[in-house]
């Protein structure tokens, strides 16, 4: 290729962000300017916080976010972390990026660099090593959440907040120093969960989902010729490479269910529909809360958020 | 030259040459930055820490008693002694070179006075404070862990085998030495058996601190309804503060001497983390240029077999432990080597293992072995030669530990995997 | 001068002192935390985060002391070599202003990423520390140890006599 993208990426390397998402967008790239651009996954350059500012600084050309790492940064993209929407993480993913567009890049919250996919995860569940039956079980569970809106409603849930980084979350509970994690399926098969989290408590459409940005250096971005740029604005970057991942969420959460239920000792205990009626009352004040977060930045938040799930409901139908 | 900054140096020049200046000032800010906040690294001061304040409670003085008690009689007895309470006074601190240079302070006195030779005995405390890092807790273990994403915990359940393998070959070493040169080191007088079990009685502390660590690690504190399980900072925590409580309880703490001891970490937590940044900068050049995967591609291709590799390997790590200082060898090589070796189907924590090994022997090899260096600036009247002399035959017991690990992988990985 | 050596070194003590309190806190808190959550399953939440900013107010306010005071760890072959050529004191001198000298750009770049945290509205995850702070300080405190080293560089390199008396 003439012009060789360095990505960086801080997830473990046989992660689905990286062998299938992120080499998906290297092939998508590839394609769509007929071989004139590729990538290069470099692992581990710095910290998941400090992401950006590889970009920022040219010290990469393309990273990916987790932005509940991040707090205080990302607000407006809570709303797509939302409890509540029904759907898979491939339409999760394609309403997040036309929210996006839409209302969202008001807040200018990836300033100075240049989005080129928004993705978020499947339903976030409960895996716990301790059997997890009703909804009150999860009260006073010491639980490692991932930041963003899982904190908010960690804490409507009455769930102890254990603050580990992702890679040590399976020592962590096969210590018994927390006894639950909140992630999406498809994380039980890249921490080896079906060994240490042997249960899942599940709520339909999610407690809640994680949002992801993918960024490229705008200067990078200028400094390619006009055809390539054209090709990718056209062919890849946006609702085409947003829904590529979201398609590997939901591949990677459809594998690990398999798993679970093939492992023999797991378990897969779906919310009551009196839990989910409760639940759905704390959705709603979590809801109202973010949504509130969001308009003080000027960003009409429900129609945002009915775009949303709408986009979602009407999905591929 | 400081080596925290030639490392820093080295790194930012190549990573300028890979990705430009602005990138690469950048990244050399973000790691000082991200580096000192590094969640993980806080066990680093933790454990310094627990070991300073032990030693305020006189526990070095007293381990080398009970040794005495017990092995002093025999021919080298005294050295023999000191191998053992440095093992001990191992299991509550996580550096070579404050297990060597507490020990000097206690023994060196106690042998000259016995007519030891200045070669065995200083010999002795050198090889024996290289204990430290093998027998947990161990800072280089946790910066393997940190490096590797390996279980700090497993690491450390792993160093039990062979730091206590690594005491015995010691005392054969300090045989070999008597052997060779019996007035090296008079026997001293038998304790009776009264005399001993008084002794035994000063060691309790030790005791309830290893047990609290290493028990918290291992998840073995389990007196219900409380179950008490660390992660390696919290372990440090617990017992650093148990620690503080025993020397206070015993009354050998003051305000004054409290805020020594704290300064004291804190001045060696800032050393320890200017060069953990220095060679974090090194290694993001090295992996920026892909160094690893070109290696590993290497050896795919020429289809080496994998002892063959492991061998290698070892003998780099022996040939570099000779010249280079012992934490900036592990950090500047571990980041290569790491991904090689466990791709060849090596076990992680065994491998972590053999690296430690491998850095105990570089303390105390000619010409750079900064166990010997310390030693050499605490006791003030002897020479490095000396001290290098004595040495030698305790460093070939090493390479004939290593050899056994690296042959018998089981002695490793036993322990770690009962948790 | 030997006054300012002395004042310099009294002041010394007061960065040290911040690193000695924090780094008993740290335990404590460490300690305290373990309890909590093992026999009343009500760890204090925000513990990791307050370790990390502990850490590097341990780190941060040591530095520059033990930069000052010479008491990196160094490890020199060539030493022998250039003792008896009678070099020793200039080439050290000249390392260590050099080093001072160097640490200048990383310490205005940390700075500028302090300012960029701030841009960004980068908060801590449970008490919503600004993080920008903490950044300022381990961008002011790297400025500091430049010039310790800058200044010791310069010392030894003209006025060595005071190197002996009050430890810059
Ligand atoms: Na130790
Ligand atoms: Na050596």
């Amino acid at each position: 290729a003439d012009i060789n993208l360095t990505i960086s990426s801080w997830l473990p390397p046989a992660h689905p962000i990286n062998v299938d998402m992120l080499e998906g967008l290297i092939d998508m790239m590839e394609q769509a300017t007929d071989g004139k651009v590729s990538g290069e996954i470099k692992l581990g350059l710095a910290p998941p916080p400090a992401q950006m500012d590889l970009i920022l600084d040219g010290a990469a050309d393309i990273t990916i976010l987790f932005n509940g790492y991040q707090p205080g940064r990302f607000i407006a993209t809570k709303l797509i972390e939302l409890p509540g929407y029904q759907g898979s993480a491939e339409a999760a993913s394609v309403a997040y990026w036309r929210a996006h567009e839409q209302f969202l890049a008001k807040a200018d919250e990836f300033k100075g660099t240049k989005v080129i996919a928004l993705t978020t995860h499947g339903p976030g569940q409960i895996h716990s090593n301790k059997p997890v039956k009703t909804l009150a079980d999860l009260n006073g569970l010491k639980t490692r959440l991932g930041g963003g809106v899982s904190a908010d409603v960690g804490a409507e849930l009455g769930l102890v907040g254990i603050q580990v980084p992702a890679p040590k979350v399976y020592e962590t509970l096969s210590s018994g120093a927390a006894d639950a994690v909140a992630m999406n399926m498809g994380e039980r098969l890249s921490f080896k969960l079906n060994e240490v989290a042997k249960n899942v408590y599940e709520m339909p459409g999610g407690f809640y989902r994680g949002a992801f940005a993918v960024l490229m250096s705008q200067e990078k971005f200028d400094s390619l010729p006009d055809d390539v740029k054209t090709a990718l604005e056209e062919k890849v970057f946006g609702e085409p490479a947003s829904k590529m991942m979201g398609i590997a969420w939901d591949k990677s959460d459809d594998d690990a269910r398999a798993a679970t239920l093939a492992a023999g000792d797991n378990t897969i205990v779906t919310a009551s529909e009196e839990d989910q009626a409760k639940f759905a009352e704390m959705a709603e004040r979590v809801r109202a809360k973010v949504l509130a977060e969001i308009s003080d930045l000027g960003i009409d938040a429900q129609a945002a958020h009915d775009m949303v799930a709408e986009t979602m409901a009407s999905y591929g139908k | 030259m400081p080596i925290a900054f030639a490392m820093g140096v080295v790194g930012m020049v190549g990573m300028t040459y890979e990705t430009g200046f602005r990138a690469a000032i950048s990244l050399v800010s973000r790691l000082i930055i991200d580096t000192s906040q590094d969640y993980g690294l806080s066990v680093v001061p933790l454990f310094i820490l627990m070991g300073l304040f032990v030693n305020k409670g006189g526990i070095s003085r007293e381990l080398y008693q009970v040794s005495n008690a017990f092995l002093g009689h025999f021919r080298g007895g005294l050295a023999m002694a000191t191998i053992a309470a440095c093992g001990g006074f191992a299991a509550i601190c996580g550096s070579s070179l404050a297990t060597a240079a507490t020990m000097s302070k206690v023994v060196m006195p106690e042998m000259r006075k016995l007519g030891y030779s200045d070669e065995l005995s200083s010999a002795s405390i050198a090889a024996g404070g290289t204990l430290g890092i093998l027998i947990p807790p161990s800072v280089i273990l946790v910066i393997y862990g940190l490096l590797t994403e390996t279980s700090i915990g497993k690491l450390f359940i792993a160093g039990i085998i062979p730091g206590i393998l690594g005491i015995l070959f010691y005392l054969v070493a300090v045989q070999i030495s008597v052997y060779r040169n019996p007035d090296a080191g008079p026997a001293g007088r038998r304790f009776s058996f009264s005399e001993k079990m008084a002794a035994l009685r000063g060691v309790w502390s030790v005791l309830l601190l290893f047990f609290l660590v290493i028990g918290g690690l291992y998840g073995a504190l389990d007196f219900w309804p409380i179950h008490l399980t660390f992660s390696p900072t919290e372990a440090a925590g617990m017992g650093a503060m148990g620690a503080f409580l025993i020397a206070l309880f015993r009354g050998s703490l003051t305000v004054r001497e409290t805020l020594t001891v704290l300064k004291e970490t804190a001045g060696t937590t800032a050393q320890l983390f200017s060069v953990l940044i220095g060679a974090w900068i090194f290694s993001n050049f090295v992996n920026y240029a892909g160094l690893p995967e070109s290696l590993k591609e290497m050896i795919v291709s020429a289809e080496l077999s994998p002892w063959l590799v492991i061998t290698v390997i070892i003998l780099i790590y022996v040939a570099l432990g000779c010249v280079f200082e012992s934490l900036s060898m592990l950090l500047l090589t571990v980041p290569i080597f790491f991904p090689i070796v466990t791709g060849l189907g090596f076990d992680a924590v065994w491998f972590g293992i053999v690296v430690v090994v491998v850095t105990e022997i570089s303390l105390i090899t000619p010409p750079v072995g900064l166990n010997v260096f310390i030693l050499r600036s605490v006791v003030g009247d002897i020479s490095v030669a000396t001290i290098f002399k004595g040495v030698t035959p305790f460093w070939m017991m090493d390479i004939v530990r290593l050899l056994i690990l690296v042959l018998f992988p089981w002695l490793v990985l036993v322990l770690p995997s009962q948790m | 001068m030997k006054s300012i050596a002395r004042l310099l070194h009294r002041l010394s003590e007061l960065p040290m002192l911040l690193a000695a309190a924090t780094l008993f806190v740290l335990m404590v808190l460490t300690f305290a935390d373990v309890i909590m959550r093992s026999t009343f399953s009500a760890p204090i939440e925000a513990a990791t985060e307050l370790t990390r900013i502990a850490m590097a107010v341990i780190v941060f306010s040591a530095l520059p002391v033990i930069s000052g005071r010479a008491e990196h760890i160094v490890v020199d072959l060539l030493d022998p070599l250039f003792h008896r050529a009678g070099v020793e004191r200039v080439l050290d001198g000249l390392i260590t202003l050099a080093c001072g000298v160097l640490l200048v750009w990383p310490a205005l770049r940390c700075f500028d990423l302090a300012d960029r945290a701030r841009s960004y509205g980068d908060l801590t995850e449970y008490l919503a520390i600004p993080v920008h702070y903490i950044t300022w300080f381990i961008a002011f405190m790297t400025l500091i140890t430049a010039a310790a080293m800058a200044l010791r560089g310069v010392v030894t390199l003209f006025k060595p006599d005071l190197l002996g008396g009050a430890r810059d």
